[in-house]
């Protein structure tokens, strides 16, 4: 029992971070980056090319968190900025971050060949037994590099000029670029800070994985299907939330259900969340949290 | 599909025996040169070797599907990732259930349809809970769900997938036309073209873009937009159902060619091509499924470079390629297109004004009304209001007295949380706004709803909406129907007078994106006045007008009151307001002033103090 809920939390902190790493670009762009997994494959991949050219694995991990930052700052200069700069409400963004998603991937593929490399198992090595359940030092590091990520975004978002603009410009780009507020910078930083955490998630899952340019994909899915759970659409870190849920639970299923339970159990949860709640369990608009029903008729109503 | 095949042609053939105006001999070749053309490419492909044709036939389904989907994210702005998902179904439906039993694949299709049209519907009024974003979103976990149970259940053979019926063989007589799927798979195609085309062309069009630009727009010309949507996206799921119903006859069923990335890509077919015109889906589908084979080299280098071009394409013609190359054709033909336009119209005879005796029966009754938002105080508390037939009553208080509250409240847009409102004594609380305008009435916007893209004429063709018989279910094949045309041409000659008669006659053909607000107001009043309601609630109407326009204003709204109709209208200026109204009530704080004539209103000490603003 506890060793299931304490692997779920390890690998949901993975899906977490990279639920995360979603919903901090959506929040400042409302755009859904579908080259957010390629971010993670792109750390892993650097963080293996470089430890096998014998580079300490912390400084490779170093370089492959700012690249994974410089991936998606390419990503929004290249895919995004074009598009809202078009048609603020338009979907094109949809089939640049794809086709860009698309990209890296193949790029990574040309240059790195499509099978498995090594990775450096930085904590792996080291198992904390914890009760009668055992842990790695590195999934141990998972969770607290969650917490502190999560409560350190909170914190910059709640408390800091730059997290306030953040807010301003998910709630209307004119106007805050109309009381003075660099749009474009701020939405800069906050793709360098999905690729932070996308970057970081793959170093803290990269010692089980191993480097693979395909792992995007699958990781980029579990972040989309965390964000969702949690409503990180709103409030990213609700999407942190959304990932320890999943985690715990498809590690559940695969513990109490069979070993290929994980495979389709968290498209069920999410399923039955989005019906009680369609935008997440931790979102505002929640039916759980939904103190005061408004009665309103569909649509805005026109103030009088 | 036989029945289809017919019909398609029959249909075909029926329009070009029909007489239709001036222009119809060019329309009619126009459509005979193009259907000819098709055929001979069809054969063409028929005929061709079995590389080339997979190539087509794989094009063409992927065709079908992107247009299915440019139908209601074109059309109703609802951007659907779930078409991988009613493909799915369409293809594993066939494939399992011709290989569990003996019948035929044409017997399948009708079940296809039904089954993907049931299950589009059911997930459209589900997933219409949310919009924009959200409908994405929520489509996409259908896919996401529906790939899963295809890996991972026995029936649907896990990863690998199921081999596909055969589809059988031309009849003897036939068999020089070539390989049948391909004619088949054409044939479909073709369809689907002619559906959208024909839509785009009937008065339903206008219609569909005003409920996804200006929902409230639609509801009050009488649309019921929820059943619409929900309507309209079970018809798009039972053409991406057809179309899997033909792909798997083109070989083996498996998970891989529906999953998420497949709904992705459809998408990506409709934003490259050009959403929201007939041909962009499919250049956009040629474009993504013929990549890979036109440009042969190393694999990841071509996806490189598909991804790059994808880019490229997105960000240099953000309207999609054919977007864009109808922008510059319509910029170049312009003037000729005028013309023709102005040729077809033939003048119908003017709309006759109803005059009914001004009775004084109360035609609008509120009753106790309660309402507030959410949180905070009540916005109206224990409201009465009763407005007479024939009168012109005027709201006015303060801001924030919850006038615009109380409009809406009597337009249906939104709900009272006590209290009933009676149209012509019958109770309506609860219903919503296109209810009310089946019963007469009609209302206009402080900010005007209109569909900014289309001509003002065609807006106002909208508020036409129940007046024409049977506009949803025709409208499939509407330029084919004799009917079709003519009332088509009678309901723009309808709009164009009413616009005339609102002054707005120079601007029958301007975009209502490109008009000064002063027409767009003009419009508003037109799309109302076309259908000949009852009672009109304006909500400040004269918002944002000059001097002049105000004047116009006052002397139409006189107009309308000479032919007895009803109006209740919210609005500041009561220097505009006091000389039409025959009953004014004043709200304050949510709660009825006071209910006289303008004199007594503008009297009333209690009104001074509150409203004037006087000591």
């Amino acid at each position: 029992m506890l060793q299931f809920v304490l692997s779920g939390l390890a690998i949901g902190a993975i899906y977490g971070l990279m639920g995360m790493a979603l919903a901090i670009s959506f929040y400042v762009t409302r755009v859904i980056n579908f080259a957010q997994g390629q971010m993670m494959m792109v750390a892993i991949m650097i963080v293996s090319a470089l430890t096998a050219a014998d580079i300490s694995p912390w400084l490779s991990v170093l370089i492959g968190l700012v690249c994974a930052c410089v991936v998606a700052v390419l990503s929004y200069v290249l895919a995004v900025r074009p598009i809202l700069a078009f048609d603020r409400f338009s979907f094109g963004w949809l089939v640049s971050t794809l086709g860009f998603a698309v990209v890296v991937e193949n790029a990574a593929a040309y240059v790195w060949g499509p099978t498995s490399r090594a990775f450096p198992p930085i904590l792996n090595d080291i198992s904390v037994p914890i009760g009668d359940s055992v842990l790695t030092a590195q999934q141990l590091l998972a969770i607290g590099a969650a917490i502190v990520l999560t409560a350190a975004f909170e914190l910059i978002r709640k408390r800091t000029l730059f997290g306030k603009l953040g807010m301003a410009i998910a709630a209307d780009p004119e106007m805050a670029s109309a009381i003075g507020a660099n749009t474009t910078a701020v939405a800069i930083v906050a793709f360098a800070l999905s690729g932070l955490f996308a970057g970081v998630a793959g170093v803290l899952i990269g010692p089980s994985t191993f480097a693979n340019p395909y792992l995007g994909d699958t990781f980029g899915t579990y972040g989309f299907i965390a964000m969702m759970i949690g409503g990180g659409t709103e409030k990213p870190a609700a999407a942190m939330f959304g990932g320890l849920l999943l985690g715990v639970l498809a590690e559940g299923a695969n513990a109490t259900i069979n070993s290929q339970a994980s495979d389709w159990f968290p498209f069920l949860v999410l399923v039955v969340i989005l019906i009680v709640s369609p935008r997440g369990l931790f979102s505002s608009g929640s039916a759980l949290l939904r103190l005061r029903p408004a009665r309103l008729a569909p649509g805005r109503p026109v103030a009088g | 599909m036989k029945d289809r095949m017919d019909g398609s042609r029959g249909q075909i053939s029926l329009s070009a025996g029909v007489p239709t105006g001036r222009l119809a001999p060019v329309r009619r070749a126009r459509g005979a040169i193009f259907v000819a053309a098709y055929l001979v490419l069809t054969y063409g492909i028929a005929q061709s070797s079995l590389n080339l044709q997979a190539l087509a036939l794989v094009a063409a389904v992927f065709s079908i599907l992107a247009i299915s989907l440019d139908l209601v994210a074109g059309m109703l702005g609802l951007y659907s990732l779930g078409q991988g998902g009613f493909f799915a179904i369409g293809a594993y439906l066939t494939t399992i259930v011709a290989a569990q039993y003996e019948v035929s694949v044409f017997w399948l299709l009708p079940a296809v349809l039904v089954v993907t049209g049931v299950s589009g519907a059911l997930i459209g009024a589900m997933s219409l809970r949310v919009s924009g974003l959200y409908f994405a979103i929520t489509t996409f976990v259908f896919t996401l769900v529906l790939t899963v149970l295809a890996t991972d259940l026995s029936i649907t053979g896990g990863l690998q997938g199921l081999l596909g019926p055969a589809f059988p063989d031309f009849p003897d007589s036939l068999a020089p036309l070539g390989t049948p799927v391909a004619w088949c798979v054409m044939l479909a195609l073709l369809v689907a073209i002619a559906l959208v085309w024909n839509i785009r062309r009937s008065p339903f069009y206008p219609v569909l873009l005003a409920i996804r630009d200006a929902e409230p727009f639609a509801e009050a010309a009488g649309v019921r937009t929820a059943v619409i949507k929900v309507g309209v996206f079970g018809l798009s799921a039972a053409m991406a159902g057809a179309a899997g119903w033909l792909f798997s006859f083109l070989g083996v069923v498996s998970p891989g060619q529906f999953d998420w990335a497949v709904s992705l890509n459809i998408l990506v077919m409709v934003l490259v091509g050009g959403i929201n015109t007939t041909l962009g889906p499919i250049v956009g589908a040629m474009f993504v499924t013929m990549f890979p084979a036109v440009v042969n080299i190393d694999p990841w280098l071509q996806e490189i470079l598909y991804g790059a071009l994808s880019i490229f394409a997105i960000t240099m013609f953000p309207e999609g390629v054919v977007g864009l190359a109808k922008r510059r054709l319509a910029a170049l033909l312009k003037p000729m297109a005028r013309e023709t336009a102005a040729a077809e119209t033939p003048m119908a005879a003017p709309q006759v004004a109803r005059t009914v005796e001004a009775d004084g029966a109360p035609i609008v009754e509120c009753r106790g009304i309660e309402f507030g938002y959410g949180v905070g105080p009540k916005v109206l508390r224990n409201v009465d209001l009763v407005v007479r037939r024939g009168h012109i009553h005027g709201l006015i208080g303060p801001n924030g007295s919850g006038k615009s509250t109380l409009a809406n409240i009597i337009a249906g847009r939104l709900r009272p949380q006590a209290g009933n409102v009676l149209i012509k004594g019958v109770p309506v609380t609860g219903q919503a706004p296109s209810e009310r305008a089946r019963l007469g009435m009609r209302r206009t916007f402080q900010a005007a709803q209109l569909v900014r893209e289309l001509p003002t004429s065609r807006n106002v063709m909208v508020g036409l909406y129940n007046g024409v018989p049977r506009i949803v279910r025709r409208a499939p094949v509407w330029p084919l129907l004799p009917s079709g045309h003519r009332d088509a041409a009678s309901m723009l000659a309808r709009a164009e007078q009413a616009l005339r008669a609102v002054g707005a006659g120079n601007w029958v053909d301007a975009r209502v994106g490109d008009v000064p607000h002063g027409i767009e107001q003009l419009t508003q009043l037109a799309s109302v006045r076309v259908a000949g309601p009852e009672i009109i609630v304006l909500d400040e109407p004269a918002t944002g007008l000059s001097m002049s326009e105000v004047d116009h204003l006052a002397r139409l709204l006189g107009q309308l009151k000479a032919q007895g109709v009803t109006m209740i209208i919210i609005e500041h200026q009561t220097r505009f307001l006091f000389p039409l109204c025959d009953q004014v009530t004043v709200l304050n704080a949510g709660e009825v002033i006071l209910t006289s004539t303008a004199e007594a209103v503008r009297a009333d000490p209690t009104v001074r103090q509150i409203y004037l603003g006087e000591g």
